[in-house]
């Protein structure tokens, strides 16, 4: 985990585990105040589009990416740019409809779920549908509505953790939808 | 090969065993539950002199007719109490070592699961397979 860095730490970085165990801690209270797998997945992608709202303007600012032309340039840029600086794992980026407008995120080893065990009994729990809300927030500040779910779950049992996204239209009015 | 592994809570209650299928599965938990004491006859009296040279490793508790118990204790006073056949006196302390290792691993990485709460009993899947690979090598 650690790692000899020759350059001074920045001092906004933090820990990878300690994310790891903030995020574990959050959706473990979550569950043990809600109670209901359906509530706790509502209330995490609410959360992640508060989140997604935010990030976006700080995505833009540091990764200096102009205007995507069409959805596939979007998709490249959310995998390879903005997975990378946030999460520090790049998904691959798959199962293209035949419209063109959703696409899946194969990720392999999610860092927000390291050690993690579903419970049994909340199988139904998206233990990662922050990202959904937040990946679904960040596309509505740039003007696209997207609706994004999980598909496979590396913690229900699949091997790979799946993500669609699914264009829905564009967005003319600048103004997102009112945060409730 | 190990035939019962036990982990036990600070307050000395079991917090998981498992031993290889057998008739007298008691016989083991007993085991386990007398070595407790010896447990903590090595821990309070090393720990009077030389506190910051105290291995976790307490090495062989006692051997009884057939077995071999031996202890290990984490700094939070989680105990590890494997039980092996004493027919296996090839096995080095080295290995015994190791073991208690990969337990310990396997132990912490389970408590890194937000869904655990520390005293409650194990039910994590990828604990019990670390005990079950122990327990059918050799």
């Amino acid at each position: 985990m650690s790692r000899q860095s020759s350059r001074a730490p920045d001092p906004r970085k933090v820990n990878g585990e300690l994310f790891t165990l903030t995020y574990g801690a959050l959706v473990a209270q979550l569950l043990k105040d809600y109670e209901d797998d359906d509530e706790v997945n509502r209330q995490l992608e609410k959360m992640g589009y508060n989140i997604g709202v935010r990030l976006i303007e700080d995505f833009l600012a540091r990764s200096n990416v102009s205007r995507c032309n069409d959805f596939r340039e979007t998709a490249d840029q959310i995998a390879k740019v903005a997975f990378k600086m946030y999460l520090g794992v790049t998904p691959v980026v798959s199962n293209w409809s035949a419209a063109g407008d959703e696409f899946s995120l194969l990720i392999e080893n999610n860092p927000l779920t390291d050690f993690v065990e579903l419970p049994d009994g909340h199988t139904d729990l998206n233990y990662s549908n922050l990202l959904c809300g937040a990946l679904k927030g960040a596309m509505e500040m740039v003007q696209m509505e997207v609706d994004v779910k999980f598909v496979q779950d590396q913690l229900k049992g699949d091997n790979i953790t799946e993500l669609r996204l699914k264009f829905i239209r564009r967005l003319e009015d600048a103004v997102p939808a009112g945060e409730d | 090969m190990a035939v019962c592994v036990a982990v036990i809570a600070k307050e000395n209650y079991p917090l998981f065993i498992k031993t290889i299928p057998t008739d007298n599965e008691l016989k083991f938990y007993y085991t386990v539950h007398t070595s407790l004491d010896v447990v903590e006859e090595k821990i309070s009296s090393v720990g009077k002199n030389t506190n910051d040279m105290r291995e976790l490793y307490l090495g062989l508790l006692y051997p009884t007719e057939d077995y071999k118990v031996y202890g290990y204790v984490t700094n939070t006073k989680v105990k590890f109490v494997i039980i092996m056949e004493s027919s296996n006196t090839n096995l080095r302390d080295n290995e015994i070592r190791s073991m208690f290792r990969k337990l310990h691993g396997a132990y912490s990485d389970m408590l890194c699961n937000p869904f655990y709460t520390p005293g409650e009993n194990i039910t994590s899947r990828s604990f019990e397979e670390v005990v079950l690979a122990m327990m059918q090598q050799d």
